[in-house]
């Protein structure tokens, strides 16, 4: 992304965060607007992405003559996409199934997107991440685990 | 006085001493691999100090913040790569001097000036903590608005490459702060209808998100490259450090850590331009300047200096503000929120003992350091090379989730976690600055309660900052900072342009 589409982005960001403040209620009398600092900082984010906009095009025109705005996504943006999908997935799956099995799914992947390919030590990272942090934040720090609404490990286990 | 009681305290107490070498290993290991920071391991490690003494924990992230800055001149010096942006500067000598086979003694010259460095800062803030704190103690919601005013404005236009990108993301760190209840009127705000969000976002999982989870996505995209480390020399000559070569560094040790903690005091400045502005003045002064840049080793002294000074002085705008003057110093702020230590003027009435006990903590931390990094540096960077990186990230892209959840048992906090990783992202890869945007975020409520206290009590509206000559003059310093930035930036444009 060029650095007008980011300023693009900026304001347009800003634009919204204006029309966020611009809903929130007026004070009741001797007291100060809620929306007063929102406001102030949504006004401040519009301008900078403005300014962002501005000084990129008028950088552009004056080294190329053209106003084109182009997007380029990396090599690596499938990757990147696909952990985040993967984040997300795993936070789901969290909620749903508790925290031990989609752990032992996650893992493997997270690793075989970094590059692991032993097929050994992806099996055997199915077994050692979600015991060993159920061991150390579950057990040890006595952090409540989440607890899955459709099938839970650690309940099934415990029948 | 108070701190020779609170040494005392320390030392005679094993566990905290245990946990204070632990947490000097630690941070030197985090500092030294490159891609990983001080910071990042401090916000995955917070959760685990909830259930922690409050002195332990705060203790435990402190010296990591300390050591870990350290440990960047490891990376730099062995490995030609930076481990922080401030060892970048270290890099500059330190490098050439391990090339030829002194990189023995370029350790030991960097953990000598560290050291001293540290401990000037610490002393510094040690002794005129109390005082700043006793003036602080009379400034009114007008003056504390204009000092985080001021802050806002010096950390959004001088870190970072472009003042407008800066400024952005303290704007946009500061509306994220406002999603929530109005803690004044309990009017929502940016809720969007969801309760989760009436809470607000937290602390914990934002810094997660856009420290570890952004970082874990970075390094996805850049490809791993095996790290290189230059053989050292078995000549004892080569890496032994004498008084004689040694004696010619203090100058610029003593001048560095002078710059170190007159920046680290102001927020947001940080150690890299403290390390940079003590090479560039150290190199103007030097009688072998034409050496610095080849291996000399008062080009690496003055630079690692300054950078550690840093340290205990941003520690000051945090302790008696709330103001934090990097992003550690943010993440310390959250370590107090969740003990339940009210940070301002008045911390050292209510908690004097524990202010004094961290600072006793971190002076060990800097011998530990010290000691392991004058010893063992040569092992902690072997240690470094064995830790494959396709198992690292993987590893604390789990721990960031199990971390954020921690935080509060919440798996809405893990969303927020997995939206501030991506934010995160973008904006290391756009140039945004996500150091600006956390301190903004955690500078956000108490500038807002300041700002709304100041009109409630004022009769001319926003005039009450102009006729209050603390918080005009404040207000100054921001638009001044600011105005500074853009003129230096341009003089820069129009020399390249020229040359």
């Amino acid at each position: 992304m060029s650095s007008t589409g980011e300023g693009v982005v900026t304001l347009i960001i800003g634009a919204a965060a204006i029309l966020g403040a611009s809903l929130v209620p007026p004070p009741p009398e001797g007291e100060t607007w809620a929306g007063v600092l929102p406001m102030g900082a949504a006004i401040c984010l519009t301008l900078t992405g403005a300014l962002i906009t501005w000084s990129s095009f008028r950088s552009r025109m004056v080294e190329t003559g053209s106003s084109s705005i182009t997007f380029m996504p990396d090599k690596s943006f499938p990757k990147i996409l696909m952990l985040v999908i993967l984040a997300v997935l795993y936070h789901q799956s969290v909620l749903r199934f508790g925290y031990e099995l989609p752990t032992a799914i996650t893992a493997p992947v997270v690793l075989w997107l970094f590059g692991v390919r032993n097929k050994f030590g992806l099996a055997l990272s199915a077994i050692l991440y979600p015991l060993i942090f159920h061991i150390l934040f579950f057990k040890l720090l006595g952090v409540f685990p989440p607890f899955g609404t459709v099938f839970d490990l650690i309940d099934f286990l415990r029948g | 006085m108070d701190i020779f009681p609170a040494l005392a305290t320390v030392i005679v107490n094993p566990t905290m001493l245990g946990a204070i070498i632990l947490a000097a290993v630690v941070g030197m290991i985090v500092g030294a691999t490159p891609g990983l920071t001080a910071a990042a391991a401090i916000a995955m490690l917070l959760p685990i100090t909830y259930f922690m003494d409050p002195l332990f924990a705060l203790a435990f992230l402190y010296v990591i913040g300390k050591s870990g800055r350290y440990g960047g001149s490891i990376a730099a010096i062995l490995f030609n790569t930076p481990g922080t942006a401030a060892s970048a500067a270290t890099q500059l000598d330190g490098f050439p001097l391990a090339k030829q086979g002194k990189a023995g003694k370029a350790m030991k010259v960097a953990t000598i000036s560290s050291v001293i460095g540290d401990f000037m800062g610490d002393a510094i803030l040690i002794f005129c903590v109390g005082w700043i704190a006793i003036v602080a103690v009379k400034l009114g919601p007008p003056e504390t608005f204009a000092i985080y005013f001021a802050a806002f404005v010096v950390i959004g236009s001088v870190i970072g490459k472009s003042i407008l990108k800066g400024l952005a993301s303290a704007f946009f760190g500061v509306l994220i702060a406002m999603v929530g209840l109005d803690p004044i009127s309990g009017v929502e705000r940016y809720t969007f209808g969801n309760f989760d969000l009436s809470n607000g976002v937290g602390l914990v999982p934002l810094m997660i998100g856009v420290f570890v989870l952004g970082e874990v996505l970075m390094q996805l995209e850049q490809k791993a490259t095996a790290l290189e480390r230059v053989e050292q020399s078995q000549e004892k000559e080569a890496n032994s450090l004498t008084w004689k070569e040694y004696r010619p560094c203090l100058p610029h040790v003593f001048r560095g850590g002078f710059i170190g903690a007159c920046i680290g005091s102001l927020p947001g400045l940080g150690s890299a331009i403290a390390a940079f502005i003590s090479y560039g003045e150290g190199k103007r002064r030097a009688k072998n300047s034409e050496q610095w840049g080849k291996g000399a080793l008062e080009g690496l002294a003055a630079p690692e200096s300054a950078n550690n000074a840093v340290s205990g002085p941003s520690m000051a705008p945090l302790l008696i503000l709330g103001i934090p003057g990097s992003t550690i110093g943010a993440i310390l702020l959250g370590v107090f929120l969740i003990h339940g230590i009210q940070i301002g003027p008045t911390l050292f009435m209510t908690s004097k003992e524990l202010v004094y006990q961290l600072f006793a903590c971190g002076l060990l931390g800097i011998v530990a350091y010290g000691v392991i990094g004058y010893f063992g540096a040569s092992q902690v960077a072997r240690l470094i090379m064995h830790i494959p990186t396709k198992v690292l990230y993987p590893t604390i892209f789990i721990t960031a989730f199990v971390a954020a959840y921690s935080a509060k048992g919440s798996m809405f906090d893990v969303l927020v976690m997995i939206f501030a990783g991506v934010l995160g992202y973008l904006m290391r890869k756009f140039d945004f600055n996500t150091a600006a945007f956390i301190i903004a975020f955690v500078l956000a409520r108490g500038a807002e309660e300041a700002f709304r206290q100041s009109l409630l009590m004022s009769k001319s509206g926003l005039m009450i900052f102009a006729q209050r000559p603390v918080a005009a003059a404040f207000l100054l310093i921001g638009f001044g900072a600011m105005i500074f930035r853009v003129r230096s930036i341009m003089k820069e444009r129009s020399v390249a342009a020229r040359q």
